[in-house]
């Protein structure tokens, strides 16, 4: 892997009783936007912190550009970050903020001012350079935190959910206006959050941790397309499952039994009859048709128990089978109402084999 | 003013008559035996059943300085003051940092202690004080004395300070180090000017305490300590009032000075807290 610019390896991070990484092993190659997503308490930040030098991992190594910097002190790991509360030098007006780095580095004054202005023209701040950060929005602030992690052109941008302090409209701003700076610049970056909609947006790749462990990796449309597993399913936009079990296998597909209707899917590789498996289903996948709609592979009777008007899209809860209900979503020009009869097509269903 | 403004709205329009009353009573409470003081101590010929003095006159001040000689005693207390305030802001920094940025086991019980001093009757410490100086040799030295008054300055420095380190941002240190900073830059770059407005903080109340402080100098004071309100106080003993007075006055003087700072200069919320991140 001639390319790679950090590498954790086999990294175990332990507290008291957590673990907080077990065995993480995951390359981010150059010039990448890798995304960390996962709950709180998955491991995501342990492993930006262990990335930073703020705190040591236990076991395995850490690799820069291939050189290990697992026992590097922090300030020497020349990485820029930007960090969720800002983390602003309060004393310092925004220029001195962004010029920090360069004055630790002693770069010459003039060179600074230079700098400086650059990177603040980068963020759509100039005009703010003898501003305080108590003075700027929250917006503003984390664009000096932007500023202030790319000033000196560090070899890794590290982001440690740096619009969770942001109001919903400013965040997808922002998101824009972050991934937009490190594509042109080019520069490796890590993305630690919790937002699915961030990852999706943002990443080239997004790793998906559960518990200390790498869930998922891959693009942002592998992990929406073909979620490994119900975890990953569950995290990353809206989902159904149905439990059942297969009834017969027909050549590339198999039947599955679930809650008295019988579903057509890919065959899963060696699965016989009898074997359980989870049948998953994203809500704009499936298909509502008028109940007088021809009967067909995949098409079932149901019925509408609820229906919620979101605007540009219709909301519905669906009765199939015996006792489950679909999670539905479909175009608002053609409404259905609650107690409908209608059917139901689900032209793509995916599934996972449920070990016991 | 604005209160007086507000009380004599008050009055205008028959509202709150009793409660603002009730307050005029208490401000003057507060007032009047300084306004005694300054009275006497400018007054001539002033006797029991006058009002106010029949004439006015700077002489007593004269006296004071020349008699009392004040300007050794202020230079005393000076001294004194700046020992102790070095020694308990000195203490305070440790002590803080240990409060408010480490996992201290029995944290509470150890701030109980330290505040102990402020809590038992001065009288009751100061004797315990004395007894130990004595042997130790430290009676009627500036040092003895600002040790002494380090018992009181101290908790004070602790208090101010541990506040001051629990609102230093770990996330702020932690970006100055990802920035580049070693420990030593981290210091001065970061956490110096972050918790300077504590320390001054700090100084200034060890320097009013130690500047106020009566009990624990009585006890350990000799010739060449005297400070200035054990100076007021053994005045009150030569039975000249007016003189006693003007010292009073001239010793509230860089307290009132010290008070327009802190009210003016220095919010009291940037002075205990330091600076908060966002």
């Amino acid at each position: 892997m001639a390319d790679a610019m950090i590498e954790f390896r086999e990294m175990t991070k332990r507290y008291v009783t957590l673990v907080a990484n077990d065995h993480l092993s995951l390359t981010i190659e150059r010039g990448e936007l890798m995304t960390l997503l996962g709950p709180s308490g998955c491991g995501k930040t342990t492993a930006l912190r262990c990335l930073t030098g703020t705190i040591q991992p236990d076991e395995g190594q850490i690799l820069l550009e291939g050189k290990d910097v697992t026992h590097v002190p922090t300030h020497q790991r020349e990485l820029g970050m930007v960090f969720q509360n800002f983390a602003l030098f309060p004393h310092m007006t925004v220029q001195d903020n962004v010029g920090f780095p360069l004055m630790i580095r002693s770069v010459s004054k003039p060179e600074r001012e230079r700098m400086v202005a650059d990177a603040l023209r980068l963020v759509r701040l100039e005009g703010y350079a003898s501003q305080y950060p108590r003075q700027l929005s929250g917006g503003q602030q984390q664009r000096v935190g932007l500023a202030r992690a790319l000033v000196y052109h560090p070899k890794v941008l590290l982001l440690d959910e740096p619009l969770s302090n942001l109001d919903a409209k400013l965040r997808e701003e922002m998101r824009f206006e972050i991934k937009e700076v490190v594509t042109r610049l080019g520069i490796t970056a890590v993305y630690v959050t919790h937002d699915q909609g961030e990852a999706l947006a943002l990443s080239d790749r997004v790793a998906i941790m559960n518990r200390g462990h790498l869930e998922q990796l891959g693009t942002p449309e592998e992990i929406y397309e073909s979620p490994r597993s119900k975890f990953v399913a569950e995290f990353i936009g809206l989902s159904n499952f149905l439990e059942g079990y297969v009834q017969s296998i027909e050549g590339r597909d198999m039947l599955v039994m679930a809650s008295g209707v019988s579903v057509s899917t890919p065959a899963l590789p060696a699965i016989g009859p009898g074997q359980k498996v989870l049948l998953f289903l994203r809500p704009n996948e499936v298909e509502i048709l008028p109940r007088e709609a021809p009967a067909g592979t995949n098409v079932f009777a149901a019925r509408v128990d609820k229906a919620t008007y979101l605007g540009d899209t219709m909301d519905y809860r669906i009765a199939l089978g015996q006792g489950v209900e679909l999670r539905v979503q479909g175009d608002a020009r053609r409404r259905y109402q609650a107690g409908e009869n209608v059917r139901l097509r689900l032209p793509r269903v995916r599934s996972w084999a449920v070990t016991e | 003013m604005t209160l007086l403004r507000a009380y004599l709205r008050g009055l205008r329009e028959g509202r709150f008559i009793l409660g603002y009353t009730l307050l005029l009573c208490l401000t003057l409470f507060i007032v009047a035996p300084f306004l005694m003081i300054v009275l006497r101590s400018v007054g001539k010929g002033w006797f029991a059943r006058l009002w106010l003095p029949p004439q006015l006159t700077l002489d007593w001040y004269r006296w004071a300085i020349e008699v009392g000689n004040i300007p050794e005693v202020m230079k005393n207390t000076l001294i004194i003051g700046a020992i102790a305030v070095a020694i308990s802001t000195i203490i305070g920094i440790f002590a803080g940092w240990a409060f408010g940025r480490r996992h201290l086991p029995g944290k509470e019980i150890l701030m109980a202690i330290i505040l102990l001093p402020r809590m038992i009757p001065p009288i009751t410490y100061a004797l315990g004080v004395a007894r130990i100086f004595y042997a130790m040799d430290l009676v009627d030295t500036y040092f003895g004395v600002a040790l002494a008054h380090v018992s009181v300055c101290a908790p004070y420095a602790i208090l101010v300070l541990s506040a001051t380190f629990e609102s230093l941002d770990e996330r702020v240190l932690e970006a100055a180090a990802v920035c580049g900073a070693n420990t030593i830059k981290r210091f001065f770059y970061v956490v110096l000017p972050l918790i300077m407005p504590g320390i001054l903080a700090s100084m200034l109340f060890s320097f009013t305490s130690s500047y106020n402080e009566f009990t624990l100098t009585l006890l350990t004071y000799g010739p060449h300590t005297v400070t200035l309100p054990v100076r007021t106080y053994l005045a009150v003993g030569d039975g000249y009032w007016e003189i006693t007075s003007a010292m009073a006055v001239i010793m509230v003087v860089p307290s009132l000075f010290i008070l327009a700072t802190i009210q003016r200069r220095a919010k009291p919320e940037k002075l205990v807290g330091g600076f908060k991140g966002v």
